[in-house]
């Protein structure tokens, strides 16, 4: 396994890359921020008071809960992973193709690796942030008395969304060196996304199938969200947050040097 | 102590050690040999002309001088730093224009220059009072504020240069710099690359205009298929490869076919432009062809870089 990958992410040419993505988010985040305050917000409405006064309780750990409760620590989970994925995906795609910056930092003291770690990096602090909105959106409903969450747990959460955001953002790029153009961009929405989502218990608990069972224990989606919902829910910290992490550092370890390679011959026409 | 060292200072250009040293560069990208063992200098105050047809090799000498390829042999070195061994040095003393526009398009003009500065470590010193010299030297005051689209073409390259000097560098590439631009515009743009000279830069430049090449250069450096075919003055490279005058005779003048015969005897190809030949002669053949033909009507006129790349296009690749 070759580390040396990893290496950069520690560069300050990294952080400048991540400080020029954080600089030109910050110009705009007015607009910036209506997708993450809104998104859960109309989520939350829509299917966890809408669609949950529908159905009855859900059967969920042995235990009957409300369909919002069940649903909020999903939500919490899903958007990191769709944060996360779209960043490295389409708008890391735009910078590199149509915008060109890539090549405008790489005429610089910037290397690629620094431009891979610098969009990685970014992808998974704005999750990560807009994780934690979802938490202040999730806290709003708890003040109305609509949902009850343990708080007190959200520390233990942040940094493994993190990590997991930094995995999905690895599986962004892999997009990204791959798609030989834009109208190419729905194949990661189907191949990923789409299986991924909706093996994830992130919307309803999956149906009691041995084989999909068994399968989606390698869903990093599904062990975060059931991580989260154990942990906010229940207030216990369960081997599904260190699965969800173990997965997340297999993937990037996985994924990292392949990531370089296809883009370096992307980039350069070089491998 | 045995004879007496100059002071740095005294150092003539040419003296000193170049701020840009390539050795034996080879590079092939899939199975084809796209630079074979090129050898370039460039000192400071300098302005070299990187020239040759299309393939020749030019945009991945160059595109390895700047870092954005892997030379599979030979040594780059900009201001005494190895590119490879000493990346981070090497990088900060380097600057690069690319021939497509590549600022960044979510920041205004000055913003560009800012954010760029931002990629280089050490960090740049009174970065505030540099850009503002960089707005003035480059014309860019008035649009600082402006996003680098609303620009005109000339403008846009205005700023790609600043750009590429923001951090003060000491070796320049620019890579067509002005392909695509008005007259006007170009000129404009020459004045830029005559003032980096002036600035004291070494400057690398390619161009498929062969009135900016010759206007520009100090030196130029003609690759043809991966290699470097010769190098010089403008006269010495159109001495050395074309000839010393050029004949442009009509083709269908009535004594061609025995002019062609002729030329094909002394293994000269002529170059067909629209409806004329150009072939290019030495002061000795120019006299034998005048005693031969006496009764021809033809121009005969210097040699330009114009008739450098079509000799070049009638040479087999060695």
């Amino acid at each position: 396994m070759n580390f040396t990958v990893f290496r950069p992410a520690l560069d300050w040419q990294s952080r400048a890359v991540l400080g020029r993505h954080l600089r030109v988010h910050l110009r705009n985040w007015h607009t910036a921020a209506l997708p993450p305050v809104f998104e859960p917000l109309v989520l939350l409405l829509a299917f966890g008071v809408g669609l949950g006064r529908q159905i009855n309780d859900l059967k969920w750990a042995g235990a009957s809960v409300d369909y919002l409760s069940y649903l909020a620590p999903g939500i919490l989970g899903y958007t990191a992973f769709m944060t996360a994925f779209f960043q490295s995906l389409f708008s890391a795609y735009m910078r590199m193709h149509f915008q060109k910056s890539w090549e405008g930092q790489l005429t610089t003291q910037i290397r690629l690796e620094h431009v891979i770690w610098g969009e990685l990096l970014w992808a998974a602090t704005l999750a990560t942030f807009y994780a934690l909105i979802v938490c202040l959106v999730l806290m709003g409903f708890g003040i109305a008395d609509a949902l009850t969450l343990h708080w007190a747990w959200l520390p233990i959460a942040i940094p493994l969304l993190f990590l997991a955001a930094l995995a999905f953002s690895a599986v962004g790029l892999l997009f990204t060196a791959l798609l030989p153009s834009i109208d190419h961009m729905g194949l990661p929405f189907f191949l990923v996304i789409l299986p991924v989502g909706f093996s994830s218990s992130t919307y309803f608990p999956l149906p009691e199938v041995p084989w999909l069972k068994a399968i989606v224990q390698f869903n990093p989606l599904h062990q975060l969200t059931e991580g989260l919902r154990y942990l906010l829910l229940a207030g216990q910290p369960t081997s599904h947050l260190a699965a969800a992490a173990g997965l997340s550092a297999l993937i990037l370890l996985i994924l990292l040097p392949i990531d370089l390679r296809l883009l370096r011959k992307r980039v350069f026409g070089d491998a | 102590m045995t004879g007496v060292q100059p002071e740095p200072s005294v150092l003539t250009a040419v003296e000193a050690p170049p701020l840009l040293e390539v050795r034996g560069l080879k590079k092939s990208l899939g199975n084809k040999q796209v630079v074979d063992g090129i050898d370039l200098s460039c000192h400071a105050g300098e302005v070299i002309g990187l020239l040759g047809p299309n393939g020749a090799g030019k945009t991945t000498s160059l595109r390895m001088c700047y870092g954005f390829l892997r030379p599979d042999a030979g040594s780059i070195r900009i201001a005494g730093h190895d590119l490879v061994t000493d990346g981070d040095k090497a990088r900060r003393a380097l600057g690069v224009c690319t021939q497509d526009d590549t600022f960044d398009s979510d920041f205004t003009v000055r913003g560009n220059l800012e954010q760029t500065a931002r990629y280089y470590r050490p960090a740049i010193e009174g970065l505030s009072a540099r850009i503002d010299a960089l707005l003035k030297q480059f014309g860019l005051s008035e649009f600082a504020n402006q996003k680098p689209g609303t620009l005109s073409g000339g403008y846009k390259r205005r700023l790609m240069i600043a750009r590429a000097v923001v951090h003060r560098p000491k070796v320049v590439f620019l890579d067509e710099p002005t392909t695509g631009l008005d007259p006007h515009a170009r000129m404009g743009v020459w004045e830029l690359v005559s003032q980096l000279r002036t600035d004291g830069m070494a400057v690398v430049l390619t161009t498929h205009y062969m009135d900016e090449a010759e206007r520009l250069s100090d030196r130029l450096i003609l690759l043809q298929a991966g290699k470097v075919r010769a190098s010089g003055t403008t006269r010495e490279l159109l001495g050395d490869v074309v000839g010393e005058h050029v004949v442009v005779l009509p083709s269908a003048s009535p004594g061609a076919a025995r002019v062609e015969a002729w030329l094909r005897v002394r293994g000269i190809p002529p170059a067909t432009v629209l409806a004329d030949w150009h072939f290019a002669l030495d002061a000795a053949g120019l006299a034998l062809f005048v005693s031969a033909f006496p009764e021809l009507r033809y121009e005969v006129r210097p040699p330009t870089l114009d008739d450098l790349f079509l000799a070049l296009s009638h040479e087999e690749p060695s």
